[in-house]
């Protein structure tokens, strides 16, 4: 408490002089110009920055694009985008008390959302208070959904979206019968494998095996074994990249070749086919996105072939989903903002809830529940290292091997 | 002597009106802050009590605090009323305390170090594994309260404040009385203080007690706070390491330095959050390292110097 | 026989948890330091194993040598400049030292290799062996038996060399070592270096079994602290029995569980002993 003086001056210096100068990215000419202002907090450091960075390449490309070409038009003004990154370090209270900064101390008119399903449910309690709209693009737990929040938008359709094609294009093999799950205690690969699970049963598969493992657990040797004794004909695996990886290898050292692999959310990235190495072949997965769709939008980017050569541009590589998703979150307030002709958070959100139109991405509408209801999510398997498209079959490049 | 006392208590009335009228002049982000600061100084309280006091090495903060906030979630969830949530999330975990006070503090130094660190590992896959009750890994969602932002930003405010002075109050009761005198006692020499008769075990359980209650009731108001709540937030590693550190950069055993430590530790984030976009554990790492090597007394043993030297000048 | 797989997993992984532990329960036994520093250590070698394969082509299992010596000089270094300076302070004080240098170490590390998880993809990996029905993986096999060969190394280097013969003497009395002439600070600086160097060789057998990321370090010092509790720490046989003990444990422990217990089963097995049996399955007997 004798700090307390010190320590309150302390904070208002440091607001006052250091608010305006953290990782802002995008315009430093913009400064007396018209901007609009936007909140991010990723997980940039800690278990989750894989991901976080990923967000990021995301939220920047499409800020870049928006002021490449002048900026957002709307009520007879031109806005340069500024994009305010925080790391939330992994940490979801802090990441919490970041949207809540950058609302009150920055002053964002709109968040992009932090990464998950988790952290997203728990930032958008906070949006939701101040009236602020946040578009999340890797959030696709209904129970976010479920708290009636006016001002949360998710670019992500619910888990049995994903699940559904990639049960339905590996039943078209008649001899699988019996699927083994293996899952994340987690909230998303808990959830999608729940959904893979319905699926299954609904093609009248037999499921042998039904295990979680335990967030940072390095050997699944034990779960794998018992694997091998349900012996199944498919093995659906769920987690991050590090936990599929391993668990990929695991399956080779311990002699379980079922007929199909699958898993999520790892061979949709290209870390994951450079980590697996030749293991990584035939594994199939299903995403809401993948680069080899075409659509043509109305969005900054124009069409799906111009995104990808805007984003091989700047980062030398092919967007995964998440990143993708990302890129298309920025245009989504931008398509608002301009529906709206104002910049003002409340009629933004409600030019958003009321879009009808398509991006680069796929078709752009909301439920009342405020995620998204008009993708069709591709499936897709690793063949030759490269992701090959399965379904659906207007972007289909090849079969699913097995 | 005197002076001392007295410049004590006007720095008390001082805080205490500082306290009082952050609400009228500080927005919701500062109310946030110092939320955060008093709840910091609330963990950093109570492990003083068996970290400083006992010099027992407890890493059960993160154990403790978690297992308050799904205490109280769950009851929260049932209907119970608020208050109720946060006092039963307090004495359950302090009550778990007892018992595993009753298995581990006969362990000593590293022993003890380990045995409290894996506690929270523990409960939280057991969290993770009842998911009926507990929502396990997909986490917990906690009512919200039908308040306006302004007005629920100073509800958690006042309410960890509160709990705050609570935890101080006890920690000068603890520090005066007898029973701070015997965990001096054993942290000089337990053995020593064994032979001349004090009942070294009750008074580490009550310690260890104490370095629970307000952590978990702290937890409940967090899960509050957030409305939302899962095993890996809440068992946090960091939540065991910070109050030592906080009480290490304020001074360890004092009644002031836990306080002093948790704003330092929550400015120091502060700044160093907005300077280093991606560097800033490593800032942090350096600060730390530089207070270990150059002040392993504490910020207070600074002012006490300078006090010190300023009275004989 | 399912069993027996299950026991050949958990002694495969059991060496590979001894050597990831073997350093660790050294620096904990001999300088009373708890070194969180050791998880960024094993990463940090398993990256030099990553990079001198996919650059100049080496054998993971021949980067033990230069991984661990540049982790000794880290080690080395560390402990002259930072820890000599407050390592006969209490726990508290030396523990949040090397908790504050790890902030620094694995930041750094984030920075310059991305959180991205790599793994050494072998061009020609070992075949499994095929026991009837048990399927003994190559790599990790032979990953194994190295971890073990290097464990008894420096068990052997701990009693036969005069260096280990310090080392020892100053874990038994650090100032009836320094009244024979031991350099104490000396012994410390080069304890810490092996301590490091174990857990470099450790990471760069590991960058062929596990994938690599600076996230993973916490996984690793959490392995190490189970296994050295379970063994008795500063003893390097403890760390092979503990190895084998937390392997053999989430093994068959995690089969017959759930893999969601497999963690939990330890920690708790951890609780159980330090309450019946603080001084590990083997006692506390050093290195003698």
């Amino acid at each position: 408490m004798l700090r307390k003086p010190v320590t309150r001056r302390t904070f208002s210096a440091m607001l006052g002089s250091f608010g305006a100068t953290v990782g802002s990215v995008g315009q430093l000419s913009a400064q007396g110009a018209d901007v609009v202002k936007i909140g991010a907090a990723l997980p940039l450091t800690g278990p989750l920055s894989p991901e976080g960075i990923k967000q990021q390449r995301g939220y920047s490309l499409w800020a870049d694009a928006v002021n490449a070409k002048g900026g957002i038009k709307a009520g007879g003004k031109t806005y340069k985008v500024e994009i305010i990154f925080v790391d939330y370090a992994s940490n979801t209270p802090r990441a919490v008390q970041s949207t809540e900064r950058l609302i009150t101390q920055d002053n964002v008119s709109f968040i992009l959302a932090p990464f998950g399903s988790g952290a997203t449910k728990a930032a958008s309690s906070v949006n939701e208070k101040y009236e602020i709209p946040m578009i999340a693009p890797s959030a696709s737990a209904t129970e976010i959904f479920d708290q009636k929040y006016k001002y949360i938008f998710s670019t992500l359709t619910p888990n049995n979206s994903v699940t559904e094609p990639l049960a339905e294009a590996i039943s078209q093999n008649k001899s699988i019968k019996r699927l083994a799950i293996l899952a994340r205690n987690d909230l998303f690969p808990l959830a999608i494998a729940q959904e893979m699970e319905k699926s299954a049963k609904a093609r009248g598969m037999e499921v042998v095996m039904f295990e979680r493992y335990a967030i940072g657990v390095l050997d699944h040797s034990a779960a794998i074994t018992q694997m091998r004794a349900a012996n199944p004909d498919w093995v659906y695996g769920t987690g991050y990249i590090n936990d599929l990886v391993a668990m990929r290898k695991q399956m080779a050292d311990l002699g379980v070749k079922p007929k199909a692999i699958s898993m999520i959310a790892g061979p949709a990235y290209k870390e994951f086919a450079q980590a697996a190495g030749p293991l990584a072949e035939n594994v199939s997965s299903s995403a809401w996105w993948h680069p080899t769709v075409r659509y043509n939008g109305k969005d900054v980017f124009g069409s799906t072939e111009a995104f990808n050569a805007a984003w091989t541009a700047k980062y030398k590589d092919d967007a995964d989903y998440i990143e993708a998703s990302s890129a298309v979150c920025g245009a989504i307030i931008q398509l608002g903002i301009e529906a709206a002709n104002s910049v003002d958070p409340k009629k933004v959100r409600d030019a958003i809830a009321k879009l009808d139109v398509e991006t680069f991405y796929g078709k752009v509408r909301f439920g009342d529940s405020g995620q998204i209801n008009s993708l069709e999510p591709p499936v897709f398997q690793l063949q030759g290292g490269k992701p090959v498209v399965i379904s659906p079959k207007v972007i289909k490049q090849g079969e699913m091997k097995f | 002597m005197t002076r001392n006392v007295i410049t004590t208590w006007i720095a008390f009335a001082v805080g205490i009106a500082l306290c009082a009228v952050l609400p009228i002049f500080g927005g919701n982000y500062t109310l946030r802050l110092a939320t955060t600061v008093a709840m910091y100084a609330v963990l950093a309280q109570s492990w003083n009590f068996i970290g400083g006091l006992a010099a027992y090495p407890s890493f059960a903060t993160a154990a403790f605090f978690g297992l308050g906030a799904y205490i109280s979630a769950v009851l929260q969830t049932k209907g119970v009323p608020l208050y109720w949530t946060w006092v039963l999330g307090g004495l359950g975990a302090a009550l778990f305390a007892a018992f595993l006070g009753g298995a581990i503090l006969h362990l000593r130094g590293h022993y003890f170090a380990i045995a409290s660190l894996v506690v929270a590992e523990v409960l939280r896959e057991l969290i993770n594994t009842t998911p009926d009750l507990t929502g396990g890994g997909m986490g917990l969602n906690v009512p919200a309260l039908k308040m306006s932002v302004g007005e629920q930003a100073q509800f958690f405010y006042h309410a960890m404040l509160a709990l705050f002075a609570i935890s101080l109050a006890t920690a000068i009761f603890v520090h005066r009385g007898k029973s701070g005198f015997a965990l001096q006692c054993i942290k000089q020499n337990e053995d020593a203080a064994s032979i001349l008769g004090v009942n070294a075990y009750a008074y580490k359980s009550l310690a260890f007690v104490l370095s629970a209650v307000f952590v978990g009731a702290a937890g409940g108001m967090y899960a509050t706070w957030t409305r939302y709540i899962d095993p890996t937030d809440v068992f946090d590693v960091l939540l065991s390491v910070k109050p030592l550190v906080m009480v290490l950069l304020g001074g360890v055993g004092t009644l002031l330095g836990p306080v002093v430590g948790a704003f330092i530790l929550l400015a120091l984030e502060e700044v160093v959050w907005r300077n280093f976009l991606t560097m800033h554990a490593a800032a942090l790492g350096v600060i730390i390292v530089a207070l270990v090597l150059y002040l392993p007394n504490g910020l207070m043993s600074l002012v006490r110097e300078i006090a010190r030297r300023r009275g004989r000048a | 026989m399912i069993y027996l797989q299950l026991l050949a997993n958990g002694i495969v992984l059991g060496g590979l948890y001894a050597a990831i532990a073997a350093g660790f329960s050294l620096v904990w036994g001999v300088l009373n330091v708890i070194n969180i520093l050791h998880g960024s250590f094993i990463v940090l070698g398993s990256y030099i194993a990553f990079f001198l394969y996919a650059y100049a082509g080496l054998h993971p299992f021949l980067a033990i040598v230069p991984a661990g010596i540049v982790l000794f000089a880290l080690g080395w270094a560390l402990q002259t400049v930072f820890i000599n300076r407050v390592v006969t302070a209490p726990v508290l004080i030396t523990l949040t030292l090397t908790f504050g240098l790890d902030l620094v170490l694995n930041n750094a590390m984030l920075v310059a290799f991305t959180a991205d998880y790599r793994k050494v993809n072998l061009a020609t990996p070992l075949p499994a062996l095929e026991l009837g029905s048990v399927f003994i993986p190559g790599d990790k096999l032979a990953a194994m038996v190295l971890a073990v060969a290097l464990t008894y190394g420096l068990y052997r280097l701990l009693g036969d060399s005069n260096v280990g013969r310090a080392i020892v003497a100053v874990r038994m009395d650090r100032e009836a070592a320094s009244l024979m002439g031991v350099e104490v600070k000396q012994i410390n600086a080069i304890t810490f270096g092996i301590g490091a160097l174990m857990a470099g060789a450790a990471g760069a057998l590991l960058s062929i079994i596990y994938p690599i990321s600076p996230i993973n370090s916490t996984l690793f010092l959490g392995k190490a602290f189970v296994v050295c509790v379970l063994g008795g720490l500063g003893s390097v046989p403890g760390a092979l029995v503990g190895g084998l003990a937390l392997g053999l444990l989430e093994s068959l422990g995690g089969y017959a569980l759930g893999p969601e217990h497999s963690v939990t089963l330890s920690f708790s097995l951890l609780l159980l002993l330090l309450f019946v049996r603080p001084s590990g399955l083997l006692g506390r007997r050093g290195y003698e």
